[in-house]
């Protein structure tokens, strides 16, 4: 550290090192800590997270039993310890509130003034975040599983939608109504995704094991379907159709670049591909337990150096390397399974909602003070909580 | 550092299949002192732990549990250890998995929840500050397992989730119960209200209702003072006192007031009654004089008493026959079918926790027909006791009917039908023998048309006549006997006599001395068809063995009973002796012999014969059961030919291995049951083969020829 340091304060270094190597350590060492905490608000289990991308600051939560809140994360207070707050919820006595379990929140790519947020009651709704008003309400034929705005378009506003049919919807916030009906899945959308790289590309994930690129501008059809063989098995086989799983798949990401699509599947298995080429990049990454019947919400964390991935896995989350497929670590907190998780990557703080109703917040562990002359004064502070000594009676005899 | 893991494995071994409550201290202490030592060990032994933990014994995990908890508040590093995977700790110990319960012994699981959790509340208030996970763990018991961490009892949810499946179909049951109730008691409903009518017009046509009732005597006593200035009632009703009648008796025709006044009081109420009306017209002096004159009474000083029955009786007459028979019907309907009806409603829907209109219109369904029971009992019907004999059999459903008096049956028979009833005509008068004779005649049932042959044995007439020859036999026989002996001797022979048990008569004794005729003669038919009979068909064969059956007597004299004292004492497998009190075989060991208190025979030829007998048997056996070969094929095929009785030692070493922990509750034994004995017969492979194969028969057999027919079915 004194060295990167040293080495930016002579210039040496590119500055994007220092940062890398700063906020791969702190993604390392990310642990419960007891300072942080995040108010308990909701009854159920918690379905979806999100982080609002130009502050990093406020984050929405959305619950089985209906709720949203939307919780501040900044610490002002200059105490180590610190509750994140719910600003605001729309919760029971909100005439508006969800009827049913809320799939997904999503913040406005570009302004925390709105948000939208779909659920089993067959609706999509977007709200004012200052008046907690809704703003606009879309409805489906099916419950809807997951839905997703395009964080980097500016030409369009289209919030891709997956239900229970097998139709993608595209609903314009433009002219608040669905302009588009993408055609070719034949089971329910469990997950979609827009690029982060391309303003019109979309990735697809479904219950008939397939995940399909579009590019919503063509009308015709889907760009590719993932094929986890990569067209090699399949051509022997008599079956012509690509799969990317063996299973139903329910979880999508891009990583920060958009050049590669994390999938995960019921088959316990995650996959990595290449977004542009649709290719399967074979990287092992073990058993990824995954039985879960909806939309499973996994992340990637950024400005790192490798960069990781972090996938609910039962009641834990478990930290990959994105392109070895090594697994790093395990983060157990959770006390039933984990449903979605969401990377804060100014602070690389982890959130992660699970079915306990827990919402935890995974901190970067702060670096231990280096033990100076004063040894014996750093050897009490570290043990300045009784509850870490060991409390073996005196006497040799009562052990 | 090896021998010390070794050790520790031992002792965690030790501790957690003992089987006890409470652990070890000294092994305890010795592994405490251990685990001191260095923060390998307490990682080895958090290892060993979870292993223990997660083994189906409840009382493994308890004993585990409780290593855990000790070592819990005195190793920082055996916390860390542990609340890292807080997660499966909890599962295993507080239940938190629903799909995952805690493994038999119940009652040892119980404990080692209730453990669990208070141990989980002491460390969360003692650690919790420090450890986030812990405090994440307690909030997680706390609020989504709804655990009360106060309550004694401890449930927590999946507890409650099952307790709550019971109490949701419990309620269900109680429902449809509800529902059911609830459509009967409206198609009731108006039944119920009608007799509830009937009975209240009946009551009203008996007996008005006292409001109503005193309504006309109130009017009568103040507004109409006309009819009591009347002079007209006093004369006339001194004479028909046995029906007095109140000044407003048109009213009730067909009642008569309840009154039980003796015959004198009812004059004297009437007058009473005037002169209370006098006292009301408030001019008594004047009037009272004219009235003194009038009635030739000489001053006011009489006292007069009234007794006012409290209970209401109705006589019936025939004016009201119809309306009381018909309140007595509808009674006994609201008594016997509406009022347990309703009352079994009101349970059901409190059961049900009903509480709208229906339950609220069961409850005033009661209370009415209570009212109208009430009444009933208040109204107590004069007929009853009147009527009794004649009502009794449609009254209170007597088991018998009472039958008029039959044309034909006469208690006392005159002389000139004696005859006719196969009866001497009776000597006259003599009071001695009239009296049994009397006596005895209503118990015959008598039919006229019976054939009274007095030689036929069977009928009334020779009984009688056989009574009275004996009767006649003894009297002179008594009276020879002695002068003044014999009343002394017939109180003692009655004393004897009451004593004696009665016995019922055979055939032989009822035939005493006579020469039945038709006994022991057999109607032999020669043929077995109806009517293609042979002219000598009533032939009557005589049997002389029959006749013999009807005279003699047999009494079996088996002599006295002798319990068995000796005992088999043949020796067992086991060392002991034979136990069994035969009296000549034991149905083991054969002719049961002296023996000596060892078990051997005494007598030489004896011994030597057993001896024999036992080489030949061992050496039948020896020649086919290799143990080696047989206990290949008990693993092979899983059933036990018992080759562990011939191979001795080696199987016995490892039935020992299998009872490892001789401590712990047996999991399996508990499943000894009769049920499972039973079904250990029952589903055993050979009976099973054994019905299969009788049901197969059986199924073959209706395919065949003339299954159908009975005679071929049982081949």
């Amino acid at each position: 550290m004194l060295g990167l340091l040293w080495a930016r304060l002579c210039g040496l270094d590119n500055p994007v090192r220092l940062r890398r190597a700063e906020a791969t350590r702190r993604v390392l060492s990310l642990d419960l800590n007891k300072d942080r905490d995040v108010e308990r608000l909701h009854e159920n289990g918690i379905n979806t997270l999100d982080i609002d991308p130009v502050e990093g600051r406020y984050m929405l939560s959305g619950g089985a039993d209906g709720i949203i809140v939307l919780y501040d994360l900044a610490n002002l207070t200059k105490s180590p310890s610190y509750t994140c707050k719910a600003i605001c919820k729309v919760g029971k006595s909100h005439p508006d509130m969800h009827k049913f379990s809320v799939e997904t929140v999503q913040w406005y790519p570009h302004d925390t003034g709105i948000f939208t947020s779909s659920s089993f009651d067959k609706t999509l709704k977007t709200w004012d975040t200052n008046s907690l008003q809704l703003a606009e309400v879309f409805h489906f034929e099916g419950t809807v599983y997951s839905h997703h705005m395009s964080p980097l378009a500016t030409k369009h506003s289209l919030i891709a939608v997956g239900t229970k049919g097998p139709k993608v919807q595209l609903c314009d916030l433009n002219s608040g109504s669905c302009s588009h009906i993408l055609q070719g899945h034949r089971g329910e959308v469990l997950a979609v995704r827009w690029s982060p790289r391309y303003d019109y590309i979309l990735a697809t994930a479904s219950a008939d094991s397939k995940v399909k690129l579009w590019d919503v501008r063509k009308a015709t059809g889907c760009l590719m379907t993932l094929d986890r063989h990569n067209g090699e098995k399949s051509k022997s086989s008599s079956e012509t159709i690509n799969t990317a799983h063996n299973g139903r798949v329910n979880g999508l990401c891009f990583t920060s670049d958009g050049l590669h699509l994390l999938t995960v599947g019921t088959d316990d298995r995650m996959r990595l591909w290449n977004s542009a080429s649709g290719v399967n990049t074979l990287v092992n990454y073990g058993k990824v337990c995954n039985d879960s019947r909806k939309s499973v919400k996994f992340t990637v964390s950024e400005g790192c150096s490798p960069d990781f991935v972090f996938v609910p896995c039962d009641g834990t989350i478990a930290l990959y390397t994105i392109y070895s497929g090594e697994k790093i670590s395990v983060l157990r907190g959770h006390y039933d399974n984990v449903d979605c998780c969401v990377f804060q990557p100014q602070l690389q703080e982890l959130y992660s909602g699970g079915k306990d109703c827990n919402v935890l917040a995974w901190v970067p562990a702060v670096r231990e003070p280096v033990p100076d002359e004063d040894s014996a004064k750093s050897g009490s502070n570290r043990h300045l909580n009784p509850a870490f000594e060991d409390a073996w009676s005196s006497s040799e005899e009562e052990g | 550092m090896a021998e010390m893991d070794q050790r520790l494995a031992q002792l965690v071994e030790c501790l957690t299949t003992s089987g006890e409550p409470q652990l070890n201290p000294e092994q305890m202490k010795e592994l405490k002192k251990i685990c001191r030592s260095s923060d390998d060990h307490i990682s080895h032994m958090y290892h060993l732990l979870m292993t223990q933990l997660n083994q189906e014994h409840a009382e493994i995990r308890l004993s585990a549990f409780q290593i855990a908890s000790e070592l819990f508040t005195r190793s920082n590093h055996f916390r860390t250890l542990l609340i890292s995977n807080f997660q499966e700790f909890l599962e295993l110990t507080v239940e938190t998995d629903y799909e995952q319960p805690l493994p038999p012994p119940k009652e040892v699981a119980q404990k080692l929840k209730a453990l669990a959790i208070k141990t989980v509340q002491d460390w969360h208030e003692k650690f919790g500050e420090a450890y986030k996970k812990l405090s994440l763990g307690y909030h997680f018991l706390k609020r989504n397992k709804k655990v009360d961490f106060q309550d004694v009892r401890t449930r927590t949810l999946a507890e409650k989730k099952r307790e709550d499946e019971k109490k949701q179909r419990l309620e269900n049951i109680y429902k449809e119960k509800a529902r059911k109730a609830n459509e009967e008691m409206e198609e009731m409903m108006d039944e119920i209200h009608a007799t509830l009518t009937e009975i209240e017009s009946c009551f009203k046509l008996l007996l008005p209702d006292p409001d109503e009732f005193a309504l006309p005597m109130e009017e009568t006593g103040n507004g109409d003072k006309d009819v009591f200035a009347l002079p007209v009632p006093a004369v006339p009703c001194a004479d028909d006192d046995d029906d007095e009648q109140p000044c407003c008796s048109k009213d009730l025709a067909p009642v008569t007031l309840p009154n039980n006044h003796s015959e004198n009081a009812a004059a004297a109420n009437l007058c009473s009654k005037d002169l209370q009306s006098d006292e009301s017209d408030g001019d008594y002096e004047t009037r009272g004089q004219a009235f003194l004159r009038d009635h030739g009474l000489g001053s006011h000083k009489y006292t007069l008493s009234l007794e006012i029955p409290t209970d209401l009786k109705v006589s019936e007459n025939e004016n009201n026959t119809d309306v009381i028979n018909n309140l007595k019907d509808s009674l006994k309907l609201a008594k016997n079918k509406y009022w347990p009806a309703v009352q079994s409603w009101i349970q059901i829907f409190t059961k049900a926790g009903v509480s709208d209109h229906s339950l609220l219109g069961a409850i005033d369904l009661k209370a009415k027909l209570e009212c109208a029971l009430k009444k009933q009992k208040d109204i107590e019907l004069e007929c009853k006791d009147k009527k009794s004999e004649a009502v009794s059999a449609s009254d209170d459903d007597d088991d018998f009917e009472e039958v008029p008096e039959k044309e034909g049956y006469e208690p006392r028979i005159p002389d000139h039908l004696r005859e006719e009833y196969g009866l001497e005509p009776e000597v006259p008068p003599s009071p001695g023998k009239k009296a049994p004779a009397k006596s005895l005649a209503p118990c015959f049932p008598l039919r006229r048309k019976r054939n009274n042959d007095p030689l036929k044995p069977t009928c009334v007439a020779a009984t009688l006549k056989v009574m009275k020859d004996q009767l006649e036999k003894r009297t002179p026989s008594t009276s020879s006997g002695g002068g003044g002996e014999p009343s002394s001797r017939c109180e003692t022979q009655e004393g004897e006599l009451s004593k004696a048990p009665v016995v019922p008569i055979g055939l032989d004794l009822q035939y005493w001395g006579q020469e039945p005729q038709t006994a022991g003669k057999i109607l032999k038919v020669a043929t077995q068809h109806r009517f293609w009979a042979s002219s000598e068909m009533d032939e009557e064969v005589e049997s002389k063995e029959l006749e013999a059956m009807l005279k003699t007597r047999y009494v079996s004299f088996p002599g006295k009973f002798e319990p068995v004292t000796h005992n088999c004492r043949h020796p067992l497998d086991n060392g002991s002796l034979c136990e069994r009190q035969d009296r000549y075989k034991c149905p083991f060991h054969g002719k049961i012999i002296p023996r000596d208190e060892i078990g051997v025979a005494i007598n030489p030829e004896d011994r030597a014969r057993e001896e024999k007998q036992r080489m030949e048997k061992e050496a039948q056996e020896q020649d086919w059961r290799d143990p080696e070969l047989m206990r290949e094929i008990e693993q092979a095929t899983g059933e036990d030919l018992g080759s562990s009785r011939y191979s001795g030692k080696g199987k016995r070493a490892k039935r020992k291995g299998k009872k490892k922990y001789p401590n712990l509750t047996d999991l399996k034994q508990k499943a000894n049951t009769s049920r499972s004995r039973l079904e250990k017969k029952v589903f055993n492979t050979g009976s099973v083969k054994r019905v299969i194969s009788a049901m197969n028969q059986m199924d073959q057999r209706r395919h065949e020829k003339f299954a159908n027919q009975f005679n071929y079915a049982l081949n």
